[in-house]
Parts: structure tokens; sequence; C-alpha cells
């Protein structure tokens, strides 16, 4: 065939690069006047490959085009002399900053006054502002230590690994859903997340971090490992496979692209990617470096995996058994008192008779029927003790003797305790046709889990009530619904209306063909999620429906009487509430904890054995050359980057090599490029300007030798990045002044020379979190599976994601925690800068738009926290003034000022509290961090 | 490598905040809070905005742009290549004649079908390229590649990179705006409209076809309009007294002027997107009396008016996700049924479109862009021997159509072979595309770049010519 090309595209031919798609061996090109044919595949990869070793003798030297061997990052580690020490210095960095700030005959900024160090050190290191008491504190605080008593308590807060995490979320591009066409969620791949953050409060030394990344699942497959491998499949991941076996070999090698690419950019900042079709234009490395570290990579497969129960898992899983039997003993100690005054207080007040029922059952002492003659028997295995009936979900449940009338307007009624919140379908109390069709039921869990339903065949009569969700196992629970003749179908629980009613047809069942059943759903015999696994204490049958009064009457003269929460939360004191919500909470945590040990499904490595790689002229899958062993960058000469592997070795030893070869202590890639990213987070700006790119189109360092001061130090320290943060908020450099000084900044605009801290505004995930917090409703629940603020749906295969409105406890949790698919739509965390999770992002934007304006402005959840907040100052405080004070030591961490109460109070009387807070959380003040 | 280049110095600009420029630098600070021109142009620019329609899932080219006598004559029989042709379902049937008739059309003569008989009222204003080549078969892939220059999620977009090229030419709106199709949003969602790696103002901004144009434009119920004039009143007072208690900071001075230019938002937005006072006369070019072509009328007329109002890159999707039954243009099954559907939609409309705009003048310097990711197999999608109704993806040859500013009208450039499977002459990849379409803005494609994760990244990767042929 031939082909009518431009000049430069016939140019690239004629240096034996294939031009476009289609265009093969033996095909013509032509431009102009002139032609060529294509020569055959394996000659165009020779003459490549034998350019590509010319170019490389070349690159033993930098020259002005590109980077050599000799490149400074990748010399080792120097041994570097300490700067003189002058008094401004606090710890070493401080030398080398001064040194740097001299040269340029700049001076440091004074130190910056308290209540500054205090925001800035809990938003940089927990990204949480301070309470009121801990600046007031802090501020009290004169002994000599308390700015490292400080640093000490905010390192040891678990919200530490909460934000560092999320730092690290970003280099990885961690996303919960595979992108491209498909874009289905990745449910299970939080307990990565979950992961990184533990491993930083653990303080994992770094080394082992970036091991357990890279080959955790081999390495350490018992202790948390296979989960860590999740690092290597947190990218896009095309599930729209075509027939084709090019196109999809070529899906692939895209794929091992963003992979190589992520793996040498986040631990060594190297741009390996960059070879995947020609020799690197800058750095010293060539295609065949880039496949060969690509085969290293190429038993990686995306997947999921059950991790298994490690014995350090089940340790952990005892402990928080064990924990959580100490919680529930004493939230049983603190609630049985009120509950028994509660109910001495309800019995004091009320009848004790109830509505008379068609049918009455105690079954904690027989099983007769008290009112009439439907006696009940027991089939398969339940059994009566004084409890009551006992249930098994299996193949347990109680039948009455048929009804001799008819039956329409009814009542159900039963008191009951659950074994297994987490059952789905089971039923309590069901009036049925003989032959177990048609039925009415008390119906726990089935459509909405922990929640009650009106079961009936095929759903005509359900509705979801919307009540709330059981939350104990075993406690007594009262639950009735009535029947009314307009269809009308109330619930209740507790002797209170659940959730609400809802209108739908009656249904008549005839005489003598209607019988009861209890612990099945419906039926004539067991099966199914029919079951119900529990125990129910008694029951009652009504042939009309109780009005609410009826059911409340009922409820109590029960004998069995429970009492409503309010009720019995009323006989606690203040201190007491706090005490069980607290107890409570912990519960919760705890529970979410057990989850999360549980074996289960993670999205992860999912290793497949990997095929010989071949190095790909041009990247082109129908271009294969020389076959390549698994092994690191040669240009990294204080190492060996020979792995001794054979081609086809397998996937383990392949990452065991790899990650050995990375952490190698004499790697100097691998401990400047970390400290540099911490400092990166801590300024704003690293030492060297750009975090993942150490090679010739990146910065170089403006401070090389504490860049490998720092790096040196690390090592010595074990890797510990908890000490890296002490050593870099401790010093002076780090607690000076954000003010602006215009000398200076006429010398160093950018203040890479480190003149003054640089005010950094907050990050969306800090935004959100500091309205929660502000607000009082963070739900700062550690770990566990996260939130969602946004509705998934699939649509003709394809999957999106819309915003939903965050009103749910569950919501209001630490914005890490948020569930993170790809193009979902857009929210106020986009405006505010938060990466898209396709892309690597080591350095994120900080821009000032009028949508990001509007959406602090303007937006639902924001409105929601400013009411909070309100509703809370004017519960806490008397008035406007104590409000507004309080409001400003949450937000801001400062006394108000009189000329700002001034203005407030006019401005709050007029237009509310609510909307004063929301200029607030617009504020400058609070949005930056000086 | 490293110090260097107005393009490192705009990185560290946008990030500002964080590096603390002075004054001198803070007019551009504030261009850029509105995204302004950062890039002064590398060439005298032919156009100033763009109109993109895009349509999802394939257009055929054989059923509307490239006229192949050949396949009427090799109608039912099999395909005599050597080659087994590499297609996403791999089911090679036999060969099928276009579905719709093609004419001359025009003083031009250029060739179209009767897919879009109202488009080819105005073909003497476009200009056809009949060679394009594209790297996947697979629609999302390609759907990036068509919009981004790269096959995977997290690069920007075409309209990003506009926006982050020449700023914009309005402050009171973003520069660069979606309008989705009404059936749905296209597979991916707004990846298709990310900014990838750029900031985010250069995002695509969807307009909701219904209801508030944008989201939180406005405060939600229960916020008076008094209450929020003053709680943007005492806003910008605490600001400048932070600025008084905390110094001078141009991020925030930044940040002040940004709640100005969203209150002029929110009045150009509401304004903008009420078509009540546009003519009946207009109206009905556009379609708008009319069920089919309603949805689509309304997304092109308010186009115009986007861009008589300042904004630079109008993106208009015509296609939902890919699943069945079809919303876009991906004719698996039955070709007739499918083109003629999704034709039907939007031919008035795009055709009102471009006669609107050349009857305002605006023609002259806006480029209309009219492309799909890829095209169709001449062979249909079908069992060996089987003559089936519909056509597979195919990238090896396909069409797109331009109009506006600085290209030769009338004119088809490139061809594919006899049946139209692959591009023989002068073949244009996206990259080229891309090139010839920051060329026509004025940039220099090699020179639009924008430092990323240790490249400096560009639209047209490290790829792209100028089609200089198809300029006028």
């Amino acid at each position: 065939m031939v082909f009518q090309v431009g000049q430069s595209q016939y140019l690239d031919a004629i240096h034996a690069f294939p031009v476009g798609i289609g265009i093969d061996t033996g095909d013509i090109l032509r431009y102009g006047t002139v032609s060529m044919e294509m020569p055959n595949r394996y000659k165009t990869l020779v003459v490549i490959l034998l350019a590509a070793q010319s170019l490389f003798a070349e690159t033993v030297k930098t020259t002005k085009k590109r980077a050599g061997l000799d490149w400074w990052s990748l010399q080792p580690i120097q041994q570097v002399e300490l700067p003189p020490t002058t008094p401004w210095v606090r710890n070493p960095i401080d030398r080398f900053v001064q040194a740097g700030l001299l040269a340029k005959a700049l001076q440091p900024s004074p130190e910056a006054d308290k209540r500054i160090l205090i925001r800035r050190l809990s938003y940089d290191l927990i990204g949480l502002p301070p309470t009121p008491e801990e600046v007031q504190a802090f501020v009290l605080d004169t002994s000599e230590d308390a700015y490292e008593k400080l640093i000490d308590r905010l390192l040891a807060s678990p919200h530490y690994g909460e934000r560092w995490g999320r730092h690290w979320l970003d280099v990885v591009h961690f996303g919960e859903s595979n992108g491209f066409e498909y874009n289905q969620p990745r449910n299970n791949a939080w307990p990565y997340r979950n992961w990184v953050i533990d491993a930083l409060n653990a303080d994992m030394p770094y080394d082992e971090f970036v091991r357990q990344q890279i080959a955790g699942d081999i390495l350490a497959p018992d202790a948390g490992g296979t989960i860590a491998v999740g690092c290597l499949v947190t990218g896009p991941h095309n599930t729209t496979k075509p027939q084709n076996d090019t196109m999809r070999k070529t899906m692939r090698q895209d794929e091992m692209e963003d992979m190589v690419g992520m793996v040498n950019q986040t631990f060594l900042a190297m741009t390996t990617n960059c070879a995947r079709c020609h020799d690197h234009k800058f750095d010293p490395i060539s295609l065949k470096d880039y496949y060969s570290m690509a085969s290293a990579l190429a038993g990686v497969e995306f997947g999921e995996r059950t991790t298994p129960l490690s014995r350090d898992a089940a340790e952990k899983m005892a402990q928080a058994k064990a924990r959580i039997d100490v919680l529930r003993s004493e939230l049983a100690a603190l609630e049985n008192g009120a509950r028994e005054a509660a109910k001495a207080q309800l019995n004091d007040t009320t009848s004790p008779t109830g509505p008379t029922p068609l049918a009455a059952w105690n079954f904690n002492e027989g099983l007769e029927d008290l009112a009439g003659e439907l006696d009940v028997s027991l089939v398969g295995g339940a059994k009566r003790t004084a409890e009551g009936l006992i249930l098994d979900g299996k193949g347990a449940f109680a039948r009455s003797r048929p009804l001799n009338k008819p039956l329409a307007e009814k009542t159900l009624e039963a008191w009951v305790r659950i074994r297994n919140l987490n059952q789905r379908g089971g039923g309590v109390i069901s009036v049925q046709g003989r032959d177990g069709n048609r039925f009415d039921a008390i119906v726990y869990g089935e459509r909405e889990s922990k929640r009650w339903m009106a079961g009936s065949d095929r759903f005509v009569r359900y509705e979801a009530f919307g009540g709330p969700g059981e939350t104990r196992v075993n406690e007594l629970v009262h639950v009735a619904i009535a029947y009314a003749a307009d269809g009308t179908i109330t619930g209740y629980r507790n002797g209170v209306p659940y959730g609400k009613p809802y209108k739908k047809s009656l249904l008549k069942y005839p005489a003598n063909n209607t019988e009861l059943v209890f612990g099945l759903r419906h039926g004539t015999a067991a099966g199914g999620n029919r079951m119900f696994d529990g125990t129910i204490t008694s029951a009652r049958l009504y042939d009309r429906a109780l009005n609410a009064d009826e059911v409340m009457a009922s409820a109590k003269s029960g004998g069995i009487l429970t009492v409503s929460e309010q009720d019995f939360l009323a006989q606690l004191t203040p201190a007491q509430r706090e005490q069980r919500t607290g107890l409570i909470r912990e519960i919760q945590q705890q529970e979410n904890r057990l989850d999360e040990l549980k074996p289960g499904k993670v999205w992860t490595v999912k290793p497949i054995k990997p095929a010989a790689v071949k190095v790909l002229a041009r990247g082109d899958v129908r271009q294969q050359g020389d076959v390549v062993s698994p092994r690191g960058l040669p240009a990294i000469r204080t190492i060996d980057a020979d792995f001794g592997l054979k081609p086809d070795a397998p996937d383990g030893e392949r990452r065991v090599k790899l990650a050995h070869w990375i952490t190698n202590p004499e790697n100097p890639l691998f401990s400047r490029v970390i400290v540099n990213r911490v400092w990166h987070y801590h300024f704003g700006t690293g030492i060297v300007s750009t975090p993942n790119d150490f090679g010739f189109s990146g910065g170089k360092p403006t401070h090389p030798e504490l860049l490998d001061w720092l790096a040196a130090d690390l090592k010595v320290h074990d890797w510990s990045l908890k000490h890296l943060h002490r050593l870099i908020v401790t010093s002076a450099t780090y607690r000076q002044s954000s003010a602006m000084n215009v000398k200076a900044a006429s010398i160093d605009a950018d203040n890479r020379f480190l003149w003054r801290k640089n005010p950094i505004r907050l990050e969306g995930e800090a935004v959100r979190d500091s309205l929660l917090e502000i607000a009082g409703k963070l739900n700062s629940t550690i770990g566990g599976k996260g939130y969602r603020d946004m509705r998934e749906y699939k649509y003709k295969g394809s999957h999106f994601y819309d915003p939903i409105p965050q009103t749910e406890v569950e919501q209001f949790r630490r914005t890490v925690y948020r569930f993170s698919p790809r193009g979902a739509k857009r929210t106020m965390l986009d405006t505010f800068d938060c990466p898209d999770p396709s892309a690597i992002t080591p350095d994120r934007a900080e821009t000032t738009t009028p949508l990001q304006s509007l959406a602090l402005m303007n937006n639902a959840f924001v409105i929601r926290m400013a009411n909070a907040t309100a509703e809370r100052l004017q519960t806490n405080h008397p008035d406007i003034e104590s409000q507004v004070g309080a409001l400003f030591r949450k937000a801001y961490g400062r006394e108000a000022e009189r000329a700002e109460l001034h203005r407030a109070v006019p401005f709050i009387e007029k237009h509310g509290l609510p909307a004063y807070c929301r200029v607030v959380f617009n504020s400058n003040e609070l949005l930056y961090v000086r | 490598m490293s110090d260097k280049t107005p393009n490192f110095s705009r990185r560290e600009l946008l990030k500002f905040g964080s590096h603390g420029l002075t004054g001198a630098a803070l007019s551009s600070i504030l261009a850029q809070t509105a995204g302004g021109a950062v890039h002064s142009s590398h060439y005298r620019p032919r156009a100033k905005r763009v109109i993109h329609v895009c349509l999802m899932g394939g257009l055929s080219h054989l059923d509307s742009f490239d006229y192949k006598p050949e396949l009427e004559k090799f109608h039912g029989k099999e395909l005599q290549y050597t080659e087994r042709p590499a297609t996403f379902f791999n089911k090679i049937g036999l060969i099928r004649k276009n579905d719709w008739a093609f004419a001359q059309r025009g003083k031009s003569g250029l060739w179209m079908s009767d897919l879009f008989p109202h488009l080819a009222t105005v073909a003497d204003e476009l200009t056809v390229i009949k060679s394009m080549v594209a790297d996947s078969a697979n629609h999302t892939p390609a759907t990036f590649q068509q919009n981004t220059g790269f096959q995977l999620n997290g690069f920007p977009v075409m309209g990003s990179w506009v926006s982050y090229g020449l700023g914009v030419e309005t402050e009171d709106l973003p520069a660069y705006v979606v309008l989705p199709d009404t059936r749905g949003y296209p597979a991916g969602g707004t990846i298709n409209w990310s900014n990838g790696f750029l900031p985010s103002v250069h995002q695509g901004v969807a307009f909701n076809t219904t209801g508030t144009p944008i989201p939180d434009l406005f405060p939600p119920e229960g916020i008076t309009a008094g209450t929020d004039h003053a709680c943007r009143e005492l806003l910008s007072e605490m600001n400048r007294n932070d600025l008084h208690r905390n110094g001078t900071e141009d991020a925030l001075l930044a940040r002040i002027r940004s709640h100005e230019l969203a209150a002029r938002m929110q009045l150009t937005v509401p304004e903008v997107t009420d078509l009540a006072g546009e003519t009946e006369a207009i109206k009905a070019m556009y379609g708008l009396n009319r069920k089919e072509t309603a949805d689509f009328g309304k997304n092109c007329l308010l186009s115009r008016r986007l861009l008589e109002k300042g904004v630079r890159f109008v993106q208009l999707i015509s296609g939902g996700s890919f699943g069945s039954p079809r919303i876009n243009w991906d004719g698996h099954e039955d070709m007739a049924r499918n083109h003629g559907r999704e034709a039907m939609r939007i031919d008035q409309p795009v055709t009102a479109l471009i006669k609107d705009l050349k009857q305002r003048g605006m023609l002259e310097d806006t480029l209309v862009l009219f492309t799909t990711e890829f095209g169709r197999t001449p062979y249909t999608q079908a069992g060996d021997g089987v003559l089936g109704k519909g056509r597979d993806h195919n990238m090896y040859g396909f069409s797109v159509a331009m109009a506006g500013a600085g290209l030769q009208p009338g004119l088809a450039y490139g061809e594919t072979d006899e049946l139209g499977w692959k591009a023989t002459e002068n073949p244009v990849h996206w990259y080229d595309f891309h090139a010839t379409l920051l060329h026509l803005l004025g940039i220099d494609h090699e020179r639009l770049t924008f430092y990323h994760n240790g490249i400096e990244r560009r639209l047209t990767n490290v790829h792209g010519y100028v089609v200089n042929d198809i300029l006028a």
C-alpha cells in the first residue's frame, strides 16, 4: 500500500521509526516525488537499538541538553560539614538555611507568635484546627519544652496518619473506580487507604513502608502486606477489552506505563516512563531500562484478593472483642439504672391494661393462646424456654392453629430480641393463607439492613417506613404494625410510631384458611432468607388497627415494658449522657475495627505468571525486540541494578528484588526523594521544587547540602518519618513568621531561600474538615470503610457518580475517608484543587477562582455547617457577643476584638448567626494558615 | 532546564499562595484569577473561540462524508484484503454499501450524503478531513485521544488547553463550557472534560440543561438576597481587615477579587442561559419547535450565546454512554436506524448554528469542530459470509468536519483506500488535528506546555504536524 506523508513523517520513517497505525513492513511511504519502502521489522528494531547504544555512550557526562551519569541526584549521599551556628539557629537545618540566606544577603523573619504557631502546627501535622482549649493551654504554657510537647502530642494523634496519608494518596493517585468506559467502583480499595494511615501513625520505617507497598504480599502476607501492595494498582484500569489481540496488548502496555511511571516517580523521582517509546530525551534511562523495570512489575494484574487472617490480625481482633465486652458492660451498668428508674416512673403513671387482643401469646410462659384458640406448635428445632420462643434463623419456626373467622383490619405485635443484627429478611410474626403464599408480616432487615418493615407477598403492601435501624444485639424491642380499613399501614417500635405510615390496599383473609407463623416470613416449610434468628418473648394479634395511644398502652402493659430512649436519657445527668455517647462511639469504632480485621476482599495486586518481557520499539506491541530480565536502573551506579533473575522469573521474586533494590540504603534517590517530599508539604515547596522529578527536567536543589544531610540523618534514625517531621518543625526556619517582607521579596520573590514561612491555603480536605470541626459535627472515627457523598448508578453499562446531600453522621467523617471514584460530578472539593484521582499529583495547584468562591458561599454542605455552628453556639453561649467570641476562638484561634464585635452584633441581629458563620467560613483568615 | 521558561514561572505563578509573589506580579495574578491569558500568541490567530460538536460512539464516514462508489460494487461481497482487519469485535462480515445516497453539494461540489440534509446546505462552509487516523478502536481511549491526545485518564482536554493557552475574553463566565447530551453523560463522566493536571480553573464547566445552570451558583433556599448581599459586604470588610492585621498577600487580594467575579457570574449566567429573548424565527431555525431537534437545538443556541459573551471553548456532546439500547452513534447493530435517529437530532441545529454564526459575522473568527472518536468499517459486523446491518469501529481511516476561521471552505482533504478502510493519502492523526487547531488559535503546539510530574506536557505529546494544506 502506498502512503502519502508529510516531510517530517517521512524523515521520521527514514530514521527507522515507523509512522502511524496501519503502516507496515513493505508499505511504500511517499513524500513529494521521493518514496521509500518500509524496512522489515527486525531491521528497524536493530537500527533503533544501535541508535540507542550510541546515544547512551554520549550520556556519561551531563550536557546542556541532557543529564548524564554524573547528574547530581544520581551521586552518592555526601557527608556534609555543618555550616557555622548563630544565635538564631535551633537545629542543623537552620545552619544550612542561614548560610543560604547570608549568601543572598537575606535575613530570617522573627519567630511567629504562639497562636499562629499552634494553628500552623495543628493544620500541618493533623490537618485540623486546634481547639480553643488547646490554644489557651499552649499560650499559657511557659515551660521550656512547651513547643516540643505540642509536637509530640500532634505526632502521637491518630489524625496525623490521616493528614499525611492524604498526601501519600495524591502521589500514588489512589482512586476508587476503574476509570475509562465502564468506570466500575472499587468497593474494596479502602483497606489500602487505611493501611497507609495506620503505617504512618505507627511510624513504620520508611524503607519498610515502601517494601511492603511493592512486595508486601510476599514479604509480609500475614501483616497487611497483601493490602499494602494495593499501591501498585491504584491507577486507572480499562476493562473494556476488545476482541482484537493487538489492541488488548496495547492496553496492557498503557497500564504498565502508568505503573512503572508511578513506582519510579514516587520512590525515586525518575521519569522512567518517558523511555517507553525511545531512550529518555533528558535522563540516562534507555528504552531497555524501561522494559527491564516493566519486567519487574510484569506479574502485577488488577483485581481482588481475600486477605489472610494473620496472627497479628487475630490478636488485634481478640483485643477489640475484649474491649467491646468491657465497653458493653460499662454501658449496661450506666443504662440499667436509668432504665429501671424510667420504667418505675412510667409504671407509676400508666394504666396496667392495654387493648383487648384477638390472640395473645406469652412464650416465656407457654405456647397457648391466652385470649383465643390459636395455640402454637414448634417446628424444626424451635425451643420454648423462660426467655421465650427461641428461633435459630435456619429451620426453627412456630405455627398456630387455623383462625376460624375472617380477618381484614388487624394489628400484629411482638416483643422480640434480635441475635444477629445483620440478618436479612426473617419474619417475626406473620398472618398468612395456609398455603403460605399471601401474607402480612413483621419482617426484619429484608429490604433495608437493620430496619423493620411490613412484609407481604411480592412486596405489594411494602414501603419503607423510614424508621431507625436496630443497633443493639439481644435488646428487647417491641414492634407492632397496624393495618387499617382504608389501607393505611402504620409501624410502631417501643410503643411509638416507627417512621411514617403509608397507604396500600388491605388484604382480607378468609375464615378457616388462615394461620399465624412465628420466625418464618411466610410459607409452609423453613428455608431461604425468611427465617428469623432471635427470641420472641410474647406476641399479640388484634382484629382491628390499634391507634397510637392503644399501641403505647399495650407496649406498657406487655409486662416486659421497654422504655423509650428519650425516657431513660432523661434519667441521666449531662455528664452521664456524654459518657454514654463516648461509649457508644467507641463500641462503634471497635466494631469497625473488627470489620476491618476480618478477612475479606481487597482491591490489590492479583499476581499473574508473567511472560518474558520484550523491548518494544516505539512502544509498539507489534515490534518486539530483545527479551529483557527484570532489573533496576543502571544509571544509579551506587547499587547493583542486576537482580540476578532470568527473564521468566516468577512474579514474587521480581517484586521482592525490586523492593530491595529501591529501598537499598545506598540508593541515593530513595532517601533524598522522601526527605524532599516531606519538606515540600511542610513548606509548600521542596528543596527540589519538583518532588517527582530529580532528573534533568526537574528543579535543582536550593540547598543541596541540607538535602543530603537530611537524607543521611533519616537513615541514621531508622527511616523514622516522625523523627524527620520533628526535626523540621522544631527548626527556627519553620518557626518564622509568614509576614511579607517587601525587601526580601524583591531579592527572592518565590521565597526559595526561606526568609519567611510561606502562608498556605487550606487544601479542600482541610476546608471541609475544619467546617465540620467548627460546627461540632466532625465524626472522628478512624479507619473503616469510609463514606460516600455520591450516588452511584449504572446506566448502559457505565457507572456514574452524582453528588448527594451530606446529612448523615457517617458522612461527617474526615475527607480522607471519602469514596473517591474517577469522573464523578463536580463537587466543592474539585474547586479547591483536590486532584483528579487519575493524575499523579506530587504537588497540588493552589488556585483562586470564582467557582471556588461560589462553592464555599453557596454549597448546601457549607450552609448546613453554618446552621449547625450557629445552633451549637446558641446552645452554649447566652448572648451574641459571647457567641461571636467563641466562634473566633474556634475558627481563628484568637479573641474577637471590640470593633469586630461591634460590627458583628447588628449584622447578626438583622441576618442571623448562621449568616455570620457563613461569612467566617469564607474568610481569608480561616482559609489561610500563616 | 530547571531554571527556565516562561511556563515554569507560570507554574510558580499559579501557586502564588505558597510562593508569595510581590506587588509587581499582582496584575498578572488577577488576570490568572480569571483564567487570563498568559501565553501571548505565537502566530496571528485566525480564530478566537471554538465550538466543538463531539459525536460519541463513532460516526460512519462511509455514510456521511467519504463517498466510496466501490462499496456499492462490492456490496454483499467478501473483503479482499490480505491482512485480516483488527476490529473491536473481530467479526468480519460482508461489505456493505452506504445506507444514504451521496451527492456533490454547493458550489464546491463537496461530497456529502443524505444523512445530513441540512448540513449539506452549508457544504461550502465546511472543511472535511477524510483521512483521519486514531490509535485505538476502543471508545473511551479513542475519545480520550480525540480530546486530550492521550488514551489514558487524567490528561487535560482540548478545551482546558485552550483555556490555559488563551484565557478568557470575559471574566463573567468560565472559559470552557460543556453542554452534555440531555440523555445523559458520556461514559467516564466528567473525565471527558477534565482539566487533568492543569489548574482547576481550566476544567470544563458542565451546564445543566434544567434547573440552575451550574451548581452552587446561588445560595440554597432560605437565604434572602438581602442577607446574601450583606454577607458578601461583611466578608469583603473582614478580608480587608485581615490584610491590615496580618499583612498584605497577593493570594489574599486575589481571593477578594474572586468574590467580586463570582457575583458577576451570578448575573451573567442566568442571563446567558435564558433563551426567552431570542426571536421565534431563530428558535425555529434551531429546531426548538420540533421534538426531535429541540434538545440539541437549545444547546446549539445556548452555545452561540455563550460564544457571544466571550466563552472561549464550548463543547456540545452528542451521545451518552455506550451500552444498549444505544443513545449515541455506535451503530453496531443497524446503521440506518442508529445514524438516522442520531442525525435527526443534530442536523438542523448544527446547521442553524453555522448559519447563525455566519450571519452575525462570527464565523470569521470562530472555529467549528465536528468530530468523532473513530469511523466505522466498510464491512459489516457479522459472521463470516454474512451481510449485517451494522458496522464495527474503524480507527484506520475516518472523517471529521470543521468550519470557520482560517480554513479553506468547501474542501475535502485526504483520502482513504477504495473501500474507505484505511487512510492512504495525507493521513492526519489526532496529534496533527490538535496542532492545527492550536495553530488556528495562534498557538504553536510545541510551545504550549505545562510542566507536570517531570514532563513538559503538551496537547500533542511529542508529535503533531500542522495540516497546512487545509488552511486558508
